[in-house]
């Protein structure tokens, strides 16, 4: 499993991309990753995002594992409590990689 | 129907209510408005005057306010400062730390998001007489260290939020500090008190382009600079060097950091779909806003001094009197056109003119 995390928007305008891959992390945390994406609840069918207001960040949040691949956007308005700790968790890891996304 | 006056209280026998003195004011004759007003400059201490007048100000408006005290009054800035503690939304504002009254703390983005917010209430009051973001005196308030290592700083429709930035994309505890920062996200609250331009397309561009210009005048004014000493940067030193020097040049769009896709003409205006894709950034606003920037820069530097005495005062008079929610660039050209003619004549005409063809706006 894979969870990647667009965001753009915002002050800045930048977007960016930040991934973990599941493989690449230690049992316990891996465990972790599990219970987070299922808390974050993004395998539901995602309810259509508000507008934006101004320089509120963007974001898309994909999990990507055998069973296929599901994609949510949100705005800083939206963003579910469950996929904000989900982000703020795979921010945290050493083992991310974040990169500009252009 | 107004019911006819009643006699004048003597002025100095009370301190009247804010309340009744506005209604004497707006209803009574002459003699007891300037009593009404008389009563409120005798009676108090400053402050209480001026909290006073501020009342009155806001109930019958800056103009009639003014005309019917025949003093010097003004506004009274209110604001409040939160610490959200990393909690994200479900905590807004947070934890109150520091009031208009209240010295400086121990904090750095709790004094910087306090003084820039300051300085952009004074730049609307002193230069464009406007009492506050909704012209009724509401008061700012800011929330920093809003959730966790937070790359981002927004007004979400009723007060402003700082994160701490990351160390990735903004350099830890920039946002707040930055002037021209506080100063670009308070006037989105401008905006949505009067044009409310779309955050979509050319009009989110334009919203975004007000923003950066009146961010920009809020540090040059602070800094006391003319158009030609300005840097005509937006942010300047928040995000992480690597990355770049500032998140927008307004005199040279699309050099302000790697990856700056900043057009600086029509030709090259990026078409991107509004559909809440982060990639596509609302439409490009952050992107297309470049062209307007680069418009404003040059009417700045063609009318010469200082800019907000100038240029800002027509895209100003532009922003509140004349756009519409859907304006488009060709509209926001137009209408600052025929506001220089207006209030500056002929030759200023010609340079917002000039300006709006070098970027490609019109022909
Ligand atoms: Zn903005």
């Amino acid at each position: 499993m894979k969870v990647s995390v667009v965001r753009g928007g915002g002050l800045a305008g930048i977007t960016t991309r930040t991934e973990v891959s599941r493989s690449a992390l230690p049992t316990a945390a891996a465990g972790i990753l599990d219970r987070l994406v299922e808390e974050a609840g993004v395998r539901e069918p995602p309810a259509p995002s508000s507008p934006s207001g101004p320089d509120q960040m963007l974001y898309e949040v994909e999990i990507s594992d055998d069973d296929g691949t599901v994609r949510v956007r949100f705005t800083d308005a939206d963003l579910p409590d469950g996929v904000r700790k989900l982000i703020e968790w795979v921010d945290s890891r050493a083992e991310k990689i974040h990169r500009l996304d252009v | 129907m107004i019911s006819a006056p009643r006699p004048t209280p003597h002025p100095a026998c009370s301190i009247a209510p804010p309340d009744l003195l506005s209604r004497l004011a707006s209803q009574g004759t002459a003699e007891q408005r300037d009593a009404a007003l008389s009563a409120l400059a005798a009676s108090a201490s400053m402050r209480t005057q001026r909290s006073m007048l501020s009342q009155v100000r806001r109930r019958l408006g800056n103009e009639v306010a003014n005309q019917l005290a025949g003093l010097d009054v003004t506004p009274e800035r209110r604001q409040t400062i939160y610490d959200n503690q990393r909690q994200g939304r479900s905590f807004l504002p947070g934890v109150r730390v520091r009031g208009e009254d209240d010295p400086p703390t121990a904090d750095a983005d709790v004094n910087g998001a306090y003084d820039g917010s300051a300085a952009t209430y004074d730049f609307y009051r002193d230069v464009f007489n406007r009492d506050s973001l909704d012209g009724q005196g509401m008061e700012l308030v800011s929330s920093v260290h809003y959730g966790v290592d937070f790359d981002n700083a927004f007004w979400n429709g009723a007060q402003m939020v700082y994160g701490d930035g990351s160390g990735r994309v903004f350099v830890k505890g920039a946002l707040a500090q930055s002037i021209d920062v506080v100063g670009h996200e308070l006037t989105h609250g401008v905006t949505s008190f009067t044009a409310n331009l779309a955050y979509s397309k050319q009009s989110g561009a334009l919203n975004e382009s007000f923003s950066d210009v009146f961010g920009s005048l809020v540090k040059q004014r602070h800094l006391n600079q003319t158009a030609d000493q300005a840097d005509w940067l937006i942010g300047a030193g928040t995000l992480v060097p690597a990355l770049g020097k500032a998140l927008r040049s307004m005199s040279a769009p699309g050099t302000a950091y790697d990856g700056d896709r900043q057009p600086d003409h029509m030709d090259g205006y990026v078409d991107l779909p509004d559909d809440n894709d982060p990639r596509n950034d609302n439409g490009g606003v952050h992107i297309n806003s470049g062209i307007p920037n680069k418009a404003f820069y040059l009417v700045a530097s063609a009318l010469g001094g200082q800019a907000w005495g100038t240029a800002g005062a027509i895209w100003f008079h532009t922003l509140t009197e004349r756009l519409q929610s859907k304006a488009q660039f060709v509209d926001a050209a137009e209408q600052t056109m025929q506001v220089a003619k207006e209030m500056f004549g002929d030759t200023a005409q010609s340079s917002v003119a000039s300006a709006w063809q070098q970027v490609g706006v019109i022909s």
